[in-house]
């Protein structure tokens, strides 16, 4: 399968800024994997990842960030730099429960005064997309005809001086409600330890701020403390004016939900800002409970529109995954629109299926980074990145995958599925999901995986009342299984999305006897009846066979892959 | 020593350990943060927050939560990490054997180097040997550990590519025991260089000005008149006459060598207990660092201890009372 990987023009300029990085032809197949084993070296220090790269230690570096490690491994001629548009969303949040915050003429102001270009070149030479709308271009649910508040500092200006807020003799404008020069504002950011790049752009929009009388000032902290102002309610206010912070989003847009519908400005909950607009919560409630793909998308456009006019966070830029590969050695790897190459194999698992050595089709090691130790490699505790890379490899995507040039859903352990409504018994509306699932399918210690494993996962997670995996059984009602091959769930309300919340992940013969969920410990129990295994089995196209704590882990080709070379 | 000293200094011992517990139950839970806000997900929902904190027992009465907390920590069971859900005691008995490696050997080489320098130089004072040698010792001490580590790892890991980059084991490790020895040493080579490098000028320049103050007593002059050789008066009469600061100095710095060196773990990939702590004091990981830190609270009162006894036997003029 040979198709273009399609890029929006603010790419293309990224990539022309870049220079020898270009737009790359997406090889890739379904079937997989070609080699024989994958090792993944911890190394932390990202010195120490690049010269390992360079003297070939590993073959593989996911996640290139730092804009002189892109360059020096451009101008290494046994290297190749894939770029993928991610879902990542850096913003400004304003605090819309305090003056002068909460009126809509300072926040559009302060939006058209912010120059997303100068912050993408300065701090970031290039190598990051500035962004205003509140869905990223990797997305499909990305609007681009959205009406965005562009860098228009004379707009900016005049937009404060029509609403009344005249300049004082001191260059701070007077707010036409009070007759007092307006307060000063915070934006609290990390500190320059921590994120040096997120301090400096915090200072960038504190002096914009300035430029057009509006008295703000960046305070750098510790995150422990940002997350504490910015998520702790009290007496009806939260401890910040502004702050600047990132998200990791997923190819769906239901953070148009939770990060801004009312429900969600409760103590603890996300929608920071505080944004309580009844037009605005209708939409993202839409986004919320689609029926089908059609009415997300209407939805997710009408609430981007409406957050650009409301401006409750002014999103400022989007970080591609840049990933490197030791290309004298390895080659077929596959750049996935919004998850990178190698970044993000939970969701992208066509790099490890199609990644093979130079110097021969089939069989041999690839050497894979991992940046940091694993938490857990227990896939109900396991929360950090590093943990999810281990899960991709061995859990492989589930049920329904989306293919890497424009994430479409791609039928993976499922054949095919039926989104329909059922009655509860309160009454109410609620979706039921059929999944025809392949019959070929087995678990790494060969015994089948049927719609009995899917049963048994998502009843697991509701019984034990699993936290990381709250959205997938919190509506779920329960599953009737028709046949090793054919189940249907049923969710207690309406929504699209509970299509792909449902998980088969734990294998039924080993989990059933485990009581404690978060003190199982799979990776390290043997297998009960295959030597050489352990009960971290998956159905995925690699084994996982060890973990050496601060060194290394270990996976190796599955011979009895449903989707194998030979099969 | 006497019976009384010995139940006085384990009950001052008692108190500092039940103080140095309680504040930190206390100091942890007052940081502003939440445990389990760094779970973050756009998706997060004040239910989730709720079900962590039922997970983790944060959900309980304060008091409740001390007394179980002093009472697990007295039998040794610090319970599981939020972040891991692991037992705290076996992921810090995991990394402990790495740092001990690590700044064990690094320790011992601080030491023998700092010391047996240190000497050498007191009785050359003025030289110009002497002179390179505490410029030098001077240089290396005031350079920051993560430099040095840098250098080294640029030096002999890619200009000069002679050593590994990471961690304590080739991947996948060799086989057979003496090939893995040589791995683990062959690993550990840049590392304990970068903290011996780092730390030897302390010791060096510590000896120095005791053994050269030394030298100018009226002991050293008499030995001298007694018509006793330099090599006698240097080691058996200046050297001895400091080595109870040293030797206090050694056991009071030994508590080091198990709170991690987290800069050198770092830059070397090192599974140790330096960068654990770190990593759970940013996550608020309470179980972890309520953990670690009463081992350290421990060892620092035992070494202490120790460091009184060792001063009275290497210092005949003391008695414990």
């Amino acid at each position: 399968m040979r198709r273009l990987m399609t890029i929006g023009l603010a790419v293309s300029l990224l990539l022309a800024a870049v220079g020898p990085l270009s737009a790359q032809d997406v090889e890739w197949s379904p079937r997989g994997p070609y080699v024989d084993e994958i090792l993944l070296p911890i190394i932390t220090d990202q010195e120490a990842q690049l010269i390992a790269l360079r003297r070939g230690d590993i073959h593989v570096y996911p996640g290139l960030v730092s804009p002189t490690h892109i360059e020096t491994l451009e101008a290494d001629p046994n290297v190749d730099i894939t770029l993928s548009p991610g879902f990542h969303f850096f913003y400004l949040a304003m605090n819309m429960r305090r003056e002068p915050l909460n009126d809509i003429v300072i926040r559009r102001a302060l939006a058209h005064a912010i120059n997303r270009e100068e912050i993408v070149l300065s701090l970031f030479q290039g190598y990051v997309l500035p962004l205003a709308e509140f869905v990223p271009p990797a997305s499909p649910f990305y609007n681009p005809d959205t009406d965005v508040a562009q860098y228009d500092p004379e707009l900016a200006r005049q937009i404060l001086d029509d609403a009344g807020y005249r300049v004082g003799p001191d260059g701070i404008r007077i707010n036409p409600r009070t007759g007092e020069p307006l307060r000063e504002m915070t934006i609290l950011t990390p500190t320059y330890e921590v994120a040096p790049t997120s301090a400096q752009l915090g200072a960038m929009i504190a002096e914009a701020a300035r430029s057009i009388g509006l008295p703000v000032r960046a305070e750098p902290l510790d995150f422990n403390v940002i997350l504490d102002r910015i998520q702790n309610e009290s007496d009806g206010d939260r401890d910040f004016d502004m702050y600047v912070l990132a998200w990791g989003l997923t190819r769906f847009p239901t953070h148009l939900y939770s990060l801004f519908h009312s429900s969600f400005d409760v103590d603890g909950a996300e929608n920071t800002p505080g944004l309580r607009d009844p037009e605005y919560d209708a939409a993202a409630e839409r986004v919320w409970t689609p029926r089908n793909l059609d009415e997300a998308m209407e939805a997710a456009y009408r609430a981007q529109e409406i957050l650009s006019w409301l401006q409750p966070y002014v999103p400022l830029y989007s970080r591609p995954y840049m990933d490197a590969f030791r290309s004298d050695v390895v080659t077929g790897y596959v750049p996935h629109l919004g998850y990178g190459a190698a970044s993000n194999v939970y969701f992208s698992i066509w790099t490890p299926l199609n990644i093979r050595r130079v110097d021969r089709e089939r069989g041999g090691t690839v050497r894979w980074l991992l940046p940091e130790e694993p938490s857990s490699l227990n896939v109900l505790v396991g929360t950090s990145a590093y943990d999810f890379q281990v899960f991709g490899l061995v859990y492989g995507p589930g049920l329904i995958a989306a293919e890497p040039v424009n994430n479409e859903d791609f039928p993976w352990e499922a054949e095919r599925w039926e989104v329909g409504t059922w009655i509860t018994p309160e009454g109410t509306e609620g979706t039921k999901v059929t999944y025809w699932l392949r019959d070929d399918i087995t678990w790494h210690d060969g015994v089948p995986f049927t719609a009995e494993d899917i049963k048994f996962t998502m009843d697991y997670l509701k019984e034990q009342r699993v936290p990381k995996y709250q959205t997938t059984w919190s509506d779920y009602s329960h599953a009737e299984v028709h046949d090793d091959h054919t189940i249907t769930v049923y969710f207690n309300t309406v929504s699209y999305w509970h299509t792909y919340n449902v998980a088969g992940f734990l294998a039924k013969h080993i989990w059933e006897d485990v009581e404690k969920f978060d003190e199982f410990e799979p990776w390290n129990e043997p297998h009960p009846t295959v030597e050489g295994l352990t009960k971290m089995i998956g159905t995925g196209p690699f084994v996982f066979k060890e973990y050496v704590p601060g060194e290394y882990v270990r996976v190796v080709h599955y011979e009895d892959f449903w989707a194998g070379l030979d099969r | 020593m006497t019976g009384t000293y010995f139940v006085r200094r384990v009950g001052y011992g008692l108190i500092t350990l039940f103080v140095v517990m309680t504040f930190n139950f206390i100091i942890f839970r007052i940081m502003p943060g939440d445990p389990v806000s760094l779970i973050l997900n756009p998706e997060f929902s004040p239910e989730v927050r709720q079900l962590l904190r039922e997970m983790y027992g944060l959900d309980q009465p304060l008091l409740t939560q001390y007394f179980l907390y002093l009472k697990s920590l007295l039998a040794f069971d610090f319970g599981h990490s939020f972040y891991s859900r692991r037992p705290v005691l076996d992921e810090l008995m995991a990394r402990l054997p790495n740092t001990l490696m690590l700044l064990g050997t690094a320790f011992a080489l601080n030491v023998v180097i700092g010391v047996a320098l240190g000497i050498k130089m007191a009785a050359r004072a003025g030289s110009r040997l002497d002179t390179g040698v505490t410029g030098v010792s001077l240089f290396l001490n005031a350079m920051p550990p993560f430099f040095i580590g840098l250098l080294l790892l640029l030096a002999f890991g890619y200009y000069w590519p002679i050593f590994p980059v990471r961690g304590t084991m080739s991947v996948p490790p060799p086989t057979g025991q003496w090939a893995i020895l040589l791995d683990r040493i062959h690993h550990l080579v840049l590392p304990v260089t970068a903290v011996t490098l780092s730390g030897f000028g302390s010791w060096y320049l510590y000896t120095r000005n005791n053994v050269l103050g030394a030298l100018g007593q009226d002991f050293v002059l008499t030995a001298r008149a007694k018509g006793l050789t330099h090599r006698e008066i240097l080691y058996r009469h200046a050297f001895r006459s400091v080595l109870p600061p040293i030797v206090t100095l050694v056991f009071l710095s030994l508590p080091g060598v198990i709170t991690g060196a987290v800069i050198t773990e770092t830059i070397f990939s090192l599974y140790g207990v330096g960068r654990y702590l770190i990593d759970a004091t940013l996550q608020q990981d309470y179980p972890v660092v309520q953990g670690c830190f009463y081992i350290i609270a421990l060892a620092v009162i035992i070494c202490n201890f120790l460091a009184d006894l060792v001063y009275g036997l290497v210092d005949p003029r003391i008695r414990l009372r």
